[in-house]
């Protein structure tokens, strides 16, 4: 593929926010990850009968959302544009960005399939027969909840909406860095979200891949996926503009990686190519070997397919040396678009806070060579200094893509 | 693909008209025993098997069997089967098994569907922007192929209109009113390169995204560093919709065609505006785009502007003639 040697500009990350199962900010997502607390419970807030199923849920309500986010009760809004504008103005703040300047080039990516879709199901009857709920028929797709978080940030310059199902925010993040190296933007605010809705439980239901358990990626009796919903974006520009501005640097995003598994809609290969070529590629954008990566965070959903394939995708790429690998799934549950957002924000936090995020719920690892995250023996997660982490996200139709966050060493 | 004759330019000398009452048009659909075995083709939509149709034809037409990238744009994706499955869930509840339906519903079948079909591993990317999807993934393929990533990049959009959710747009003035040009489908495909080909039918020249500009500020891009000779807007009977290209016109003093007379409006129309452009180019005859009176000079170059809510794009094309 023409795509792997390209030599890009340095492109660091100056802010981050994050709204998942474990927490509204990142100071308690990193609390939580450091004390190996899981967010998955039993259904409290999605209006299902399906309650055997247990889920990531943020825990708040539309309403104390719209007051964490400044929205007023009247407004249109969704579960996704609200949880959306809560994570992107804690990364856009850290950023010294709360205010967008004129003549900075400021851009938003958002990933995100489900849009609308939690006001959708609850109105659709009347959608059809009456005008009553009209103002929801607008903000229905992608990019209408999308532009529902953008005009909280005045100032964008441009905003447009990716859609590849789970590997949605990861491939948001990757627009943005080559637009930023291609010149075409100064600073791009880059994530995805996704709320939880009946439309996708139900549709995960059908494909028989939720587990009734708390989910156990990686392990030999792993059974299916929990889903979770979150947001989470990141501010990146290139380091010079970092400088410019006079703001503090996070990490570096030293690489990323797209390539698609060609394979099936929603299965994934046995030799898991899509998945290797992807983690290929961002080594390659980033120029590190693979034994330069300290960890990865894998997608990792707790499907048999999923992990199966992962593991030997990860297994033909690092093998002699294999570094340590966790899924934070088991803490947020799979947050679907914004999973690839949510986990690169978890890799910054590890990288930042000097800890390895643990694999929960692991008690016999798949026989394929892969070194799983274990709690401590006080039950945390283990401390490490970490240089380089690998971020992966993949999507149905084998939409694969990864993302490399590196250490900033001035 | 559209409410035009499939896979044909015939719309150049003799378009097929419709009347601008606000209705809703379905596409005119080729015979797809031509593209797809009949087995292949029970298990897909009709947007499914328009994209591979479309996209098969323009991979020949440009002598490209494996892209570097695919890059799709669907405002809506496969909304027959998403309503299928909504539906299913709210008359009959949450018993609802329909795993194919649920599978694709999500925006990106139709661009993985078009990498399985060819085992194409490279870059694959969906964006879902309302009326600028397109123009979303022909940036992505523009910064690409300026970075080196890939040499060649198959984009294309797909739109479908079912009545229900045409019934639905119409409340939001989308599509619908008096006076408006009807509501349509779109499959729209090209293939962009880095390398001249021989082949090339247009150089794509640039390609912007804005977010609530000014008319004024879509204008001085239109005329700066690259300026066009005529702008292609994607005019479509809505006083509220058009009054920006208005603006824009006597903000440039260029000549304003139009597409969406021919090709309706959908999320994916500003692609059959951007093909309209390339071919026009292509041949020199804008008479097919041109409603008004006044001559028109000699084209060269167009900017294809679409306008939908809060975004407007702006394509730059040039004559290669």
């Amino acid at each position: 593929m023409a795509g792997s040697v390209v030599r890009h500009k340095p492109i660091v990350v100056t802010g981050a926010g994050v709204v998942c199962a474990i927490g509204n900010c990142k100071g308690q997502v990193a609390e939580a990850l450091r004390s190996c607390r899981s967010g998955i419970s039993t259904v409290e807030y999605l209006d299902t009968s399906h309650k055997e199923f247990p889920v990531g849920e943020v825990r708040m309500t539309n309403t104390e959302m719209r007051a964490a986010a400044g929205i007023a009760p009247g407004e249109v809004a969704n579960r996704s544009s609200l949880m959306a504008v809560i994570a992107a103005g804690e990364a856009l703040a850290q950023a010294g960005l709360a205010c967008i300047p004129e003549g900075v080039r400021v851009g938003l990516v958002t990933g995100t399939t489900v849009g609308g879709m939690d006001m959708s199901e609850r109105h659709y009857r009347s959608f059809k027969d009456s005008d009553e709920h009209a103002a929801y028929i607008a903000t229905h797709d992608c990019g209408s909840t999308n532009e529902l978080i953008a005009d909280r940030f005045p100032g964008l310059e441009m905003v447009t909406t990716v859609s590849t199902a789970c590997s949605s925010a990861a491939n948001a993040v990757m627009l943005g860095a080559n637009l930023i190296d291609a010149g075409m933007a100064d600073v791009m605010v880059v994530g995805g979200t996704e709320c939880l809705t009946r439309f996708h439980l139900n549709g995960f239901k059908s494909l028989m891949i939720l587990d009734r358990e708390p989910c156990r990626p990686f392990d030999i009796s792993r059974a299916g996926l929990n889903l979770g919903e979150g947001a989470a974006y990141l501010v990146i520009e290139t380091e010079e503009s970092a400088r410019r501005r006079g703001v503090p640097v996070v990490c570096r995003l030293s690489g990323w990686g797209n390539a698609c598994d060609a394979f099936h809609q929603t299965a994934t290969s046995a030799d898991g190519e899509g998945a290797y070529l992807s983690m290929k590629a961002a080594l390659e954008s980033a120029g590190l070997q693979p034994s330069d990566i300290d960890y990865i965070n894998a997608h990792g959903t707790s499907t048999p397919n999923n992990d199966e394939s992962e593991a030997v995708a990860v297994e033909r790429l690092f093998a002699g040396c294999m570094p340590a690998i966790s899924s934070t799934k088991s803490y947020t549950g799979h947050t679907t678009s914004a999973s690839g957002a949510i986990e690169s924000v978890i890799c910054l936090l590890a990288l930042e806070g000097g800890f390895m995020p643990a694999n929960l719920n692991l008690t016999q690892p798949l026989d394929r060579g892969i070194r799983p995250v274990m709690p401590d023996a006080a039950g945390n997660a283990p401390s490490a200094n970490l240089k380089n982490i690998l971020c992966n996200s993949f999507g149905f139709g084998g939409n694969d893509s990864s993302l490399i966050f590196s250490r900033f060493d001035d | 693909m559209s409410i035009q004759r499939p896979l044909s330019d015939s719309w150049l000398d003799s378009p097929v008209d419709y009347p601008h009452d606000g209705g809703c048009q379905a596409a005119i659909d080729p015979d797809f025993k031509a593209f797809l075995a009949p087995m292949e083709a029970r298990r897909m939509g009709r947007l499914l098997k328009r994209a591979v149709a479309v996209s098969d034809t323009v991979l020949a037409e440009a002598s490209v069997s494996d892209p570097d990238a695919i890059l799709t744009a669907t405002g809506l994706g496969c909304v027959e089967n998403t309503e299928a499955f909504l539906n299913a869930l709210c008359e009959e509840g949450e018993d609802v098994m329909m795993p194919t339906a649920f599978m694709q519903s999500t925006h990106n079948t139709i661009g993985s569907l078009l990498a399985i079909r060819r085992k194409c591993h490279g870059y694959n990317s969906t964006y879902a922007h309302k009326g600028v999807s397109f123009e979303s993934a022909v940036l992505d393929a523009v910064v690409q192929l300026r970075l080196g990533a890939v040499s060649n990049a198959l984009v294309g959009a797909f739109d479908e209109m079912t009545p229900t959710y045409f019934g639905f747009l119409a409340k939001t003035g989308f599509v619908g009113q008096p006076g408006m040009v009807r509501a349509s489908d779109s499959a729209v495909a090209m293939v962009l390169s880095a390398v001249p080909a021989e082949k090339a039918l247009c150089e794509l020249m640039d390609v912007r995204l804005m977010y609530r500009p000014a008319a004024g500020k879509v204008a001085s891009y239109i005329m700066g560093q690259e300026g066009v000779d005529a702008i292609v807007a994607g005019i479509n009977g809505s006083e509220k919709n058009d009054k920006i290209y208005e603006e824009i016109a006597s903000a440039t003093c260029l000549p304003v065609m139009g597409y969406k007379h021919l090709f309706g409006e959908n999320y994916g129309a500003s692609a059959a505006g951007v093909y309209a452009a390339v071919r026009c180019l292509h041949s020199g005859r804008f008479a097919s785009l041109h409603a008004g009176e006044m001559a028109l000079p000699e084209i060269r170059s167009v900017a294809v502007v679409n306008h939908d809510g809060r975004s407007v794009s702006v394509v730059k094309l040039g004559s290669l003639c």
